[in-house]
């Protein structure tokens, strides 16, 4: 089952790649937009015969690859990987959804789009440290493309900058695996949390600090962030919303399932200063964002600052915070996934995205009031109004983190009420005021611009007024990850002295 | 030496000064602007139509009725039309009383002076005792407050002064549709000219106003104060409507605290020249009323033209705002014609000399209109 997810994207864009030049750009985007469609129902179909109780893999497939060097296409799906999954299926089609329907080149890129997404399921599904490395790293060439190719004006800088980073990021990873299989003097590459956790604290310190320099790159944490707010800005919107919403969270994926489960003993060493740079993300992040002038990267200097929450809550390690670690990627994505989308229409219709020209696009007549009604909603909820996801993600995160980490989660929650402060200094430049010449004549904003956008706000309602559709998936896994850490190991004085895990959950 | 010709003007609008004295409009002359001009004067043809009707029937059976919660069904109230009307499917009468409030505000002309006087405050005193002389009540209420009965009264006339007016206004913009569907309007100067010739053929006619009790006739406004059509109520309504205009309800006490509204009352500039096509908010009678109304009667090749554009119907009323603004310069522009001193073709030097000034005169008050948007 979990196969076609892997294989069905990469039929589809071999496909998609093989059809003749005469098609049109909008076959094009027709069929690939059937094809996201069949994987999103898949994933959820996945989702609907997924056992909430149990704690092991589900849906495990095995099959003997490269035994010589450890390799095995195993693959497995819990609690961590269900909920990104859903998201990168949904991103998926929203993307396919937003992409201009006269792109040129479009077999090429929504062949790249597919394998794009072979990339980010196969690392999500991956039980093999070497396979996980290998889609891993296959995510990285389509991305490149899409920058450098469908880009903005500086796209071969940002797509090369992104390039450097990313790759640097998998050298790390791969160093770091091949570490722990040397440590653990494993036969092979395949996923067991059992044995990197009996190697010395020493060691494990040594790895985990691979782990969270590669994946930190990834998430990005400052100060390794610097190639995102340039990847956002010149990568096209559909891309910005794959790479805000989906593969950001492969770097904090990777944090929660090779760094807190194979080496917890380092883990729990090392929490205080995770959560510590986690409140240094968040304010910088917030502080960034408060300074730009172009739209996208004041999302992209928020997306920053939120993924910083997944940091700390998945530092505080209680059963609470690694739900809520895993309920903001997914409100992460769906939130940064619209604003990136907003921008983008913005930019298409005004030709800019400078918050110092842009002025009144709320105006019911000649504006953009739908977009600018969006745009509000989207920065209530990412600033955790009530109501929507990214409130139930963000209290949960603070309020199972801040036993632990109180001073860190404090200033996490000015972070978090800095997100108001650059969303609306934002909104009140680029959609308040008089429309001015020359954006009084602007083009009408059609429904292919905007059911994208409804589709994530109903999403963000919805799980903000049913957060246990959200939270659900992960309950069993966190619970599990917990009792693998208070069997292993005694934690840090402020985890035994403060820990109350599921204290919140029924 | 003494000249012979007419001196450059140094005003800054000298342009259209120029453009006038030749015998242009403020609005140049152009098809689109023709097409513009006819269709959307043909749309509030239709309107002002509705608009007096509701206004004189306003003055003639809700006179002195002190709840009138049908005054905008014309007498015709039925479970249908009061369903019509709450949802909103219905000619915005609002807007129609919105000026006859400005006009009444801002008063000028014969009507406003007529409206002082004791003849007035006597008639309206006979009035007032027969509405009333079977409720005691409202006899009482008038003795402890004077002031209240007559002041309805006043308004009643202005309802019925509007009233009359679009009345002649109506009229003169769908016979000129006629004219243009016929193929005898085919320049702005032509627009101007039937719009010109209305106002001339209509300046004099008596404005009147009575109010029927019973079998009696009170009359209010009676021919023998002689109040006429162009003196009485054009020239005030333009005054009120198209300069001055008001800053409606809600946005006073804020932009009177910003030191946005000037202090004296005949600076203020919300009028339909000067009035925002944006809806954001601001200060002026809310055109989005009008433009809903309209956006019912456009004629079809305006409603083509409008299509035309980039964002198609969906800022229609934002268009039609702008259209009827270019359509207002041409209603003014025959107001500046028909009052001129002397004809502004006049080749003797003196008449020239004294339109000049005329001309210069009404540009001062153009400065900070929107007359330069309207050009293109």
């Amino acid at each position: 089952m979990l196969s076609a997810l892997i294989w069905l994207p990469l039929l589809g864009a071999i496909v998609i790649s093989c059809f003749p030049s005469t098609v049109s750009s909008r076959t094009v985007r027709s069929v690939s937009l059937v094809l996201a469609i069949i994987l999103l129902v898949w994933t959820i179909v996945l989702g609907s015969q997924f056992d909430l109780t149990a704690t092991d893999m589900q849906f495990t497939e095995l099959l003997p690859w490269l035994d010589t060097i450890g390799l095995n296409y195993s693959l497995g799906l819990d609690g961590l990987s269900l909920p990104l999954l859903f998201l990168n299926a949904l991103l998926n089609v929203v993307a396919i959804a937003a992409t201009d329907p006269e792109i040129p080149r479009s077999r090429f890129y929504y062949a790249l789009i597919f394998v794009l997404n072979v990339g980010v399921v196969g690392a999500f599904l991956a039980q093999n440290l070497l396979l996980f490395f290998l889609f891993y790293e296959i995510e990285i060439l389509p991305l490149y493309f899409l920058i450098a190719i469908w880009g903005g004006q500086k796209r071969g800088y940002a797509a090369t900058k992104f390039l450097i980073y990313t790759a640097a990021s998998g050298v790390v990873i791969l160093a770091v695996f091949l570490g722990t299989v040397w440590f653990t003097g494993a036969s092979s590459f395949a996923y067991d949390p059992g044995r990197s956790q009996l190697l010395p604290l020493g060691t494990q310190l040594l790895l985990l600090s691979g782990i969270l320099l590669g994946f930190g790159i990834k998430t990005p944490f400052i100060p390794l962030h610097t190639w995102l707010p340039d990847a956002h800005v010149e990568a096209s919107t559909p891309v910005s919303v794959l790479l805000a919403g989906v593969l950001l969270k492969l770097g904090t994926y990777g944090l929660l399932r090779f760094g807190l489960s194979m080496f917890l003993d380092a883990w729990a060493y090392l929490a205080p200063w995770l959560a510590t740079w986690a409140a240094v993300g968040a304010l910088y992040g917030a502080c960034c964002a408060i300074a730009q002038q172009d739209m996208k990267k004041v999302v992209a200097y928020s997306s920053i600052a939120h993924m910083a929450f997944v940091l700390l809550a998945t530092a505080a390690t209680t059963r609470l915070s690694l739900i809520a670690a895993v309920a903001q990627m997914v409100s992460h994505g769906l939130i940064s996934a619209l604003l990136f989308l907003l921008v983008g229409v913005v930019y298409k219709k005004t030709g800019t995205r400078d918050v110092q020209v842009l002025r009144g696009l709320l105006n019911p007549e000649r504006g953009l009031p739908l977009i600018g009604s969006l745009m509000i909603l989207a920065a209530m909820a990412s600033a955790g109004i009530p109501g929507m996801v990214g409130f139930i993600a963000e209290f949960m995160v603070f309020r199972s983190s801040f036993p632990i980490f109180p001073i860190q989660t404090l200033l996490c929650m000015v972070g978090t009420g800095l997100t108001a402060v650059y969303f609306l200094l934002m909104i009140n430049r680029v959609f308040f005021g008089r429309l001015e010449d020359p954006f009084d004549k602007l083009p009408q904003v059609n429904w292919n611009d905007r059911i994208p956008a409804l589709v994530l706000v109903a999403f963000i309602l919805v799980l903000g007024l049913q957060p246990n559709w959200l939270v659900r998936w992960s309950e069993s896994e966190s619970g599990m990850l917990l009792t693998r850490m208070s069997m292993r190991t005694p934690p840090p004085v402020a985890l035994t002295a403060k820990i109350e895990p599921a204290r919140l959950l029924p | 030496m003494l000249s012979t010709q007419l001196d450059p003007s140094k005003h800054p609008l000298a342009a259209y000064i120029y453009q006038l004295e030749s015998g242009q409009a403020l609005l140049p002359d152009s098809p689109i602007h023709v097409t513009e001009v006819v269709g959307i004067l043909k749309s509030y043809g239709v309107v002002l139509d509705a608009y007096s009707i509701n206004l004189n029937y306003i003055a003639d059976h809700q006179c002195l009725v002190i709840l009138p919660f049908f005054k905008y069904f014309n007498g015709q109230v039925s479970f249908a039309k009061l369903l019509q009307h709450w949802w909103h499917d219905r000619i915005n009468y609002e807007y129609a009383e919105y000026c006859m409030k400005g006009m009444f505000w801002h008063g000028g002309g014969g009507l406003d002076a007529y409206l002082d006087t004791p003849d007035f405050r006597q008639r309206a005193e006979v009035l007032i005792r027969d509405k009333f002389k079977t409720n005691p009540f409202m006899l009482g209420l008038h003795r402890l407050f004077p002031d209240f009965l007559p002041e309805q009264l006043r308004m009643m006339a202005y309802y019925s002064g509007l009233g009359q007016f679009w009345r002649v206004m109506s009229d003169m913009f769908l016979s000129l549709s006629d004219r243009y569907d016929a193929g005898e309007i085919k320049t702005i100067p032509d627009v101007v000219s039937h719009i010109r010739e209305g106002l001339v053929a209509a300046a004099s006619q008596p404005i009147v106003y009575n109010v029927q009790l019973g079998d009696r006739t009170h009359e209010i406004i009676p021919p023998s104060v002689g109040l006429t059509f162009l003196a009485d109520t054009a020239i005030p309504y333009v005054e009120a409507i198209f300069f001055r205009g008001t800053p409606f309800p809600g946005t006073i006490s804020y932009n009177a605290q910003a030191y946005q509204i000037p202090f004296y009352q005949q600076d203020f500039a919300y009028g339909a020249l000067f009035a925002d096509p944006l809806p954001i908010g601001g200060s002026g009678i809310p055109p989005t009323l009008l433009m809903q109304d309209m956006r019912h009667y456009l004629p079809d090749y305006l409603r083509e033209l409008y299509q035309q554009s980039t964002r198609q119907e969906d800022d229609l009323r934002v268009k039609i705002c702008e259209t009827f603004q270019k359509s207002m310069f041409c209603v003014t522009t025959a107001a500046i014609q028909g009052l001129a001193p002397y004809p502004l073709s006049t080749t003797t030097l003196d008449e020239q000399r004294a339109n000049r000034a005329y001309l210069e005169n009404w540009m001062n008050r153009f400065v900070t209109s929107r007359i330069q948007e309207v050009q293109v």
